[in-house]
């Protein structure tokens, strides 16, 4: 039989795209021709370039200049084991470089070969992908390696004539992230009672309001609720409210025909639980006062692994969803007002 | 509590677009700052604190993104607060902004709050990552079928919202929906989102910023533009769900407004206020906040939407920007009503002007209609006279 989850894994996914404005535009077309600039400002000349001054908030202007491809190191950090979300496998550095023709330093990775390699003044020099697989991003600069010749780069500080209108104007930014949470008390005996096949709830003792599933605590009287306070609610209930979706298609979305979600009244009791789906029937024919009960997934089909601790009224995959009962429609004054 | 007076002396705001390829983040939230600080006669040397507000970081990707901004708006080098109340952000921002100048420990504050939704998804967000996300119009519509069927109100309630809030929007060149064709029969006929919502009677998802600068007493009444000055701030919350919630006419909406009034002797908000920036996100709202908020009586507020009251002309404007339902930038959203209703008692609203303007109230509301901002603003330190 399926277990209770004490760690719920929660992988977030999505592409997000930024827009790159004016200046990271122009600097980022510019990589991808094999060229860093820099920004000339407030006296100084700041690469990567920046839209404003960092110090004053100012407005930067259109000053560019060529920078680089060789540097100097002044700071770093020693990075023993890349991740898979590095872009490169081997043991580096995350370095301070401030590029020739630069006056302030940028952040990216010195792949020296060793960590006894790596010191504070050290020439080091950009290496490119292939041209063909620049795609406009920071990345697009392989790594610093030492310089062959630590001799000053030809042409930094020269201007670069930017186009009117940059090639590149915007960047995927793929997140994934991976949370791990400790499954709270309540949320197990929760996951206990959904493997069970049974739906529980606690009672405050204050003002005796049901708390479908257990949060433990009441959020009107701020008193904690615990094992003793649990309490068996019916799988069985009331339509109270209820809307039809009409799914946004998003990454990540599965739904694509409207669908309905419902508040049910437990029969008996004055919890609702919230955002209920309703099974084998169109959305469309969904109303107010439809007697529903709750449709178990067989038991050794049950997963509690997608509730988490918010999961407050999720039947997780243990309840697929609720079935018209076929009962006459409840009259309106017994749930009038019972949508939570 | 002993307090200062504050003027709010700059408001700046972006044109809010669908997408808007031509800024970065920070390109577009120094697009609103920079026209704050030109109204204001300011250059970023003399605001003292910056104050940031967004919805929740999901909407762009971007965590803690007060980190990456703190150099764009200025912020070296002084105090900069980030603030998160979902979608009543951006009141909040404003409010938490204007608090730091009326606490005597600054004279000069920026508060500044965006979303660049074009850089996300806000279903995708608002569904914590995972498929088959109600979104807020799934979240909100079940509060409206309840407040139809309490108020027993007509069904073109809701579709004339719609229509005023556009046609108010279309007078704004700030405003993203600018639909100075909309009809009734449109609004009717778009398809149905979230049941009873049509798809004309939601909000679009926008980017945009908007920002306030905020100054005592003497910085307000040396400005060289009219300015508003903040007469109350109120700001409640109340949990999600609990049996026996009533989530159409919230207690803390209630108690928010009630502060307000209290706080300015307003008896009879209907007569003694002169316009409001409302947030309308779902074109039920509107009446459902004016009962809320006191400005009509219980299950009276569809009937000043039907008889007009709430448009331009009316007797009570309401959503005079085109509101939530003309911009969406969601964290910006509750911000923009709040500098709308300051821009209105400046006399500098341009063709969403109401004429005379002395006092208005601005609210932004957010999560499941729980967490509540609102501020009174007036011409004059005391324009009830």
């Amino acid at each position: 039989m399926p277990d209770v989850v004490h760690e719920s894994v929660f992988n977030l996914q999505f592409p997000f795209t930024r827009t790159l404005g004016s200046t990271l535009s122009t600097f980022f077309s510019a990589l991808a021709q094999g060229q860093i600039i820099g920004v000339r400002t407030g006296g100084r000349v700041i690469a990567p370039p920046l839209e404003y001054d960092p110090d004053t908030g100012a407005d930067s202007g259109t000053e560019y200049v060529k920078v680089g491809p060789k540097g100097t190191v002044s700071a770093w950090t020693w990075v023993p084991e890349p991740t898979h979300l590095h872009t490169i496998k081997n043991p580096f550095a995350f370095a301070f470089v401030t590029l020739d023709g630069a006056d302030t330093a940028m952040i990216h990775l010195v792949d020296a070969g060793s960590e006894s390699a790596m010191k504070p003044g050290m020439r080091v020099e950009a290496t490119f992908k292939p041209v063909d697989e620049r795609v406009g991003r920071i990345d697009d600069i392989l790594a610093f390696v030492p310089a062959a010749d630590p001799a000053p780069s030809a042409g930094a500080g020269d201007p670069w004539d930017a186009p009117a209108e940059p090639e590149i104007t915007t960047q995927d930014s793929f997140c994934d992230l991976v949370y791990v949470d400790n499954t709270s008390a309540p949320t197990l005996l929760w996951m206990e009672s959904l493997l069970n096949g049974k739906l529980i709830g606690q009672k405050c003792p204050v003002c005796n309001r049901t708390f479908v599933g257990p949060r433990g605590l009441c959020c009107i009287d701020a008193v904690e609720l615990d094992e003793s306070h649990l309490v068996d609610v019916p799988d069985r209930g009331v339509i109270t409210n209820f809307t039809v979706i009409t799914p946004v298609q998003y990454p990540g979305q599965l739904e694509t025909e409207p669908f309905a979600r419902c508040s049910i009244l437990l029969d008996g009791t004055d919890a609702v639980m919230a955002q209920q789906s309703i099974l084998d029937m169109p959305a469309s024919e969904v109303r107010v006062g439809m007697h529903v009960a709750a449709v178990w997934v067989p038991e050794a089909e049950r997963d509690v692994s997608e509730i988490g601790n918010r999961g407050w009224g999720s039947g997780g995959d243990c309840i697929s969803g609720w079935r018209h009962t076929g009962q006459p429609d409840e009259p309106e004054e017994n749930y009038l007002e019972r949508m939570m | 509590m002993s307090h200062q007076p504050v003027a709010v002396v700059g408001i700046g705001q972006t044109h809010h677009k669908k997408r808007r390829g031509d800024v970065s983040i920070a390109g577009l939230v120094r697009e609103a700052a920079v026209r704050a600080l030109e109204d204001a006669n300011m250059d970023w040397g003399d605001i003292d604190a910056v104050v940031l507000g967004k919805a929740p970081d999901l909407f762009e990707g971007v965590m803690k993104p007060e980190m990456y901004l703190a150099d764009a708006l200025g912020a070296v080098n002084k105090p900069m607060f980030r603030v998160h109340t979902a979608g009543s952000v951006g009141g909040s921002t404003g409010i938490v902004g204007s608090h730091l100048v009326s606490s005597g420990r600054h004279k000069r504050v920026l508060s500044l709050a965006f979303e660049k939704q074009s850089e996300g998804n806000a279903q995708f967000a608002l569904g914590g990552g995972k498929s088959g996300s109600i979104g807020a119009g799934g979240a909100f519509a079940p509060f409206i079928r309840a407040y139809i069927r309490r108020s027993g109100a007509p069904e073109d309630i809701g579709w004339r919202v719609a229509v005023k809030d556009r046609l108010n929007g279309a007078k704004n060149p700030y405003a993203h929906l600018k639909l100075a064709d909309i009809t009734i029969d449109k609004v009717r006929e778009s398809p149905m989102m979230w049941d009873p919502l049509h798809f004309l009677e939601s909000c679009p998802s926008s980017d945009g910023a908007c920002a306030v600068i905020f100054t005592d007493e003497d910085g307000g009444k040396a400005a060289s533009k009219p300015p508003a000055w903040v007469l109350a701030t109120a700001m409640k919350s109340e949990p999600s769900t609990f049996a026996g919630r009533d989530p159409v006419s919230p207690q803390a909406a209630h108690d928010c407004s009630d502060e307000i009034y209290k706080a300015i002797g307003v008896t009879n908000p209907r007569e003694q206020i002169d316009c409001a920036e409302l947030y309308v996100p779902f074109s039920w709202y509107e009446p459902m906040w004016l009962e809320a908020h006191d400005i009509a009586a219980p299950g009276e507020g569809w009937k000043m939407t039907e008889r007009g009251d709430t448009a331009l002309g009316g007797s009570f404007p309401v959503n005079m920007s085109g509101g939530v339902l003309s911009s969406n930038p969601i964290g910006a959203s509750g911000l923009l009503r709040f500098a709308e209703a300051a821009l209105q008692v400046r006399g500098q609203a341009g063709d969403h002007q109401v004429g005379g303007a002395k006092l208005a109230i601005a609210q932004a509301y957010g999560a499941n209609a729980q967490f509540y901002a609102m501020w009174a603003v007036g011409s004059s330190l005391n324009p009830l006279g």
